[in-house]
């Protein structure tokens, strides 16, 4: 049940960043005027690709799953402010900025999942031992 | 000094603040400076909900819920205490369960580098030690007996077993080692012409794969000749006795770390294939039961072990850690009365190693070696049955100086564990429990087993017991003697204050100070 949940997440995160990521390398318009209104394009652009590249990643390797998924949360913590300060609601920005949510929210789910995984954290969370 | 040293609580209150201010800070400059400045934003936000959940929500860590992230160093900082205490901080002599000094004697001889130490040795001095005496009149080399020592001629049986070399590879089963540790020890058994006993493990599958000589060992839960109740099962126990590796059987009764206690792989390093060799289930536990379900008391013991001797037809020995001695001299009265005797006894003492038991039992359970087998070997010889078995000795006799002083207390042959492990290259990381041994030997990560080429490894198991055997011919030739057989408690010089002292035969050996 989990290891579904979280596959469909993981899958889900890294289809909506590879689609996203290849608009920010070919410098398709949409994205590029998002980058300037922002006042980073277009190293931001680049950079910020990369970042959800090295993120979808890791979110689909199993060993590194939260490290992606911390990535992500962070990259769409960035977008989510962007949306409310900068780049606002109107048009294809509404969908875009609800597609930045719903990846910031299925991280925060791949985090809750994989808690027992989380680096430093990660002994919040064992299990009570059963064998002696 | 109070106010020099640095005050958690006001750091964290400090830092408490600082993580959302900042994050509101960066917050600003990112919207009126530059967007960049949201990166630390995020990183920030992260932080402060991290701290959060530490002060507000989990409640499992009072340090974390009074000091939040500021607390986490210590958790960090502890958990790399150990190794940093070992590369560090520990002296020499003072790690356990073997010190530096020890360990290094064993990696030389598994390398086959000179093992002598220089200037000074780093024991103790005082009266509290035991010594080896030495003659006035050393042996020649060439007037030492080859050792040679047969099991089973007691009773004449067909399959007798003789062994040229007086070490013998302990059990280990597979489950606690690897099947990458388990073929570099029989590889290395084999090279250096010595039995190894399987362990509990069930059917040896990978120590046959080496062509060593075997002792099969079973274990209470009698995993690889039990019935589905934990009986045994003669038709499994005769097909693996007719196998040409397997030499001798040995009943395991009880082991020094967790005597008492029955054995436990821990689920963590159960793998399928373990669990087939086992006959268990996955995904639990596997619980060896404190005691064989045959063996209710002394007399069933020992019509056990009379059972066992018919079905397979070999030398067929017990290995036990002694509770009490009026235990063991019924046992032996018992022996005696029925007129059956194992081929061999094994004393483990209570400072042996496992894969995994209770610290309490670790620590607190059973006899030392010393003790235990100066007395059981008084109880043999007292009952005038000494001669019907061979002894045998297990508990740190990891270098030949130890493995001396088991000699001269009765042992005709010593057996260790953790010393081929130490000359796999065991760095005694002490996580042998949980998978995750960094040397490969208590693993069942392939990727960590890698570190063990089995060649190699083989090789310095090889060269470890060529040189204690060379060590304990410089040792027996130096006490006078000609063979072990010869040596005696009167060729050790024992402290007034020693457990020992009052076993001594001859009271003008004692030391007195
Ligand atoms: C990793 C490991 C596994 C062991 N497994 C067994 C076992 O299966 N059966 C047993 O009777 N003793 C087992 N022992 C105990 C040893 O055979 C031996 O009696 C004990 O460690 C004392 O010898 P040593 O001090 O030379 O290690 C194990 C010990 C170790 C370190």
């Amino acid at each position: 049940m989990k290891n579904i949940a979280s596959w469909i997440l993981r899958i889900f995160t890294a289809v909506i960043f590879t689609q996203t990521l290849y608009f920010k390398f070919t410098g398709h318009q949409d994205s590029v005027e998002i980058f300037s209104a922002l006042k980073i394009e277009p190293s931001g652009r680049i950079l910020i690709g990369i970042l959800e590249l090295v993120s979808a990643i890791l979110i689909l390797v199993p060993g590194t799953v939260v490290y992606g998924a911390i990535l992500a949360w962070g990259i769409m913590g960035g977008a989510i402010i962007g949306h409310c300060t900068v780049i606002g609601f109107e048009g294809d920005n509404l969908s875009l900025f609800l597609l930045g949510v719903a990846v910031w929210v299925s991280a925060t789910i791949l985090l809750v999942l994989h808690r027992d995984q989380l680096p430093l954290l990660r002994h919040m969370f064992e299990k009570p031992n059963s064998s002696s | 000094m109070v106010s020099l040293s640095v005050d958690l609580h006001r750091l964290s209150k400090f830092v408490n603040l600082a993580l959302p201010a900042l994050a509101v800070l960066f917050f600003l400059a990112g919207r009126f400076l530059s967007f960049y400045f949201h990166f630390f934003t995020v990183a920030f936000l992260f932080l402060s909900i991290v701290n959060y959940f530490y002060l507000y929500v989990q409640t499992e860590h009072s340090l974390l819920r009074n000091f939040g992230i500021v607390a986490q160093g210590r958790y960090l900082i502890e958990s790399v205490g150990p190794e940093l205490r070992q590369y560090l901080f520990a002296s020499d002599t003072e790690e356990r369960p073997f010190n530096r000094v020890e360990r290094a004697e064993i990696y030389r001889k598994a390398k086959d580098i000179d093992s002598a130490s220089f200037f000074v040795s780093l024991k103790q001095f005082d009266s509290t030690e035991i010594k080896i005496r030495h003659s006035m009149y050393p042996t020649d080399r060439e007037d030492l007996i080859p050792y040679s020592l047969t099991y089973g001629e007691e009773r004449g049986i067909e399959n007798a077993y003789s062994i040229t070399k007086p070490i013998i590879i302990s059990a280990m089963s597979y489950g606690s080692l690897g099947r990458q540790a388990v073929r570099c020890l029989a590889r290395g058994a084999k090279m250096a012409g010595i039995p190894m006993n399987t362990g509990e493990g069930g059917y040896p599958k990978y120590h046959l794969m080496e062509g060593c000589d075997l002792i099969f060992q079973m274990g209470t839960a009698k995993f690889g000749v039990r019935d589905e109740e934990g009986y045994l099962d003669e038709e499994k126990l005769r097909d693996l006795a007719g196998k040409d590796e397997i030499k001798m059987i040995e009943i395991k009764f009880s082991q020094g770390a967790k005597p008492g206690k029955g054995g436990l792989l821990p689920k963590e390093k159960l793998t399928p294939d373990i669990a087939g060799l086992r006959g268990v289930p996955m995904g639990k536990d596997v619980i060896s039961p404190p005691h064989h379900k045959e063996c209710k008391d002394k007399s069933t013991t020992v019509s056990f072990i009379r059972r066992v001797q018919e079905v397979s037809g070999l030398p067929v020995g017990i290995k036990l850690c002694v509770g009490s001695f009026e235990e063991v001299e019924e046992l032996v009265g018992e022996m005696v009365h029925q007129n059956i005797f194992p081929d061999y006894m094994s004393v483990d003492g209570a400072e042996g190693g496992t894969g995994a038991a209770p610290k309490a039992f670790m620590d607190r359970v059973g006899v030392p070696l010393i003790p235990a087998l100066a007395r059981v070997n008084k109880i043999l010889c007292e009952a005038g049955v000494r001669d019907r078995l061979k002894l045998m000795a297990a508990g740190k006799l990891i270098n030949p100086g130890r493995q001396m002083l088991a000699f001269a207390l009765g042992a005709q042959a010593v057996y260790t564990a953790r010393g081929f492990m130490l000359s796999l290259g065991c760095i005694q990381a002490l996580q042998c429990g949980q998978n995750t041994c960094p040397i490969g030997i208590t693993t069942h990560d392939p990727t960590l087993q890698r570190g063990l080429d089995i060649d190699t490894k083989a090789m310095r198991v090889r060269n470890y017991v060529h040189n204690l055997e060379h060590d304990l011919c410089e040792l027996l030739a130096a006490s006078g003697r000609r063979s072990f057989d010869e040596l005696s408690m009167n060729n050790l010089f024992i402290p007034e204050d020693s457990t020992l002292a009052p076993l001594l035969e001859d009271p003008r050996n004692l030391a007195s100070t």
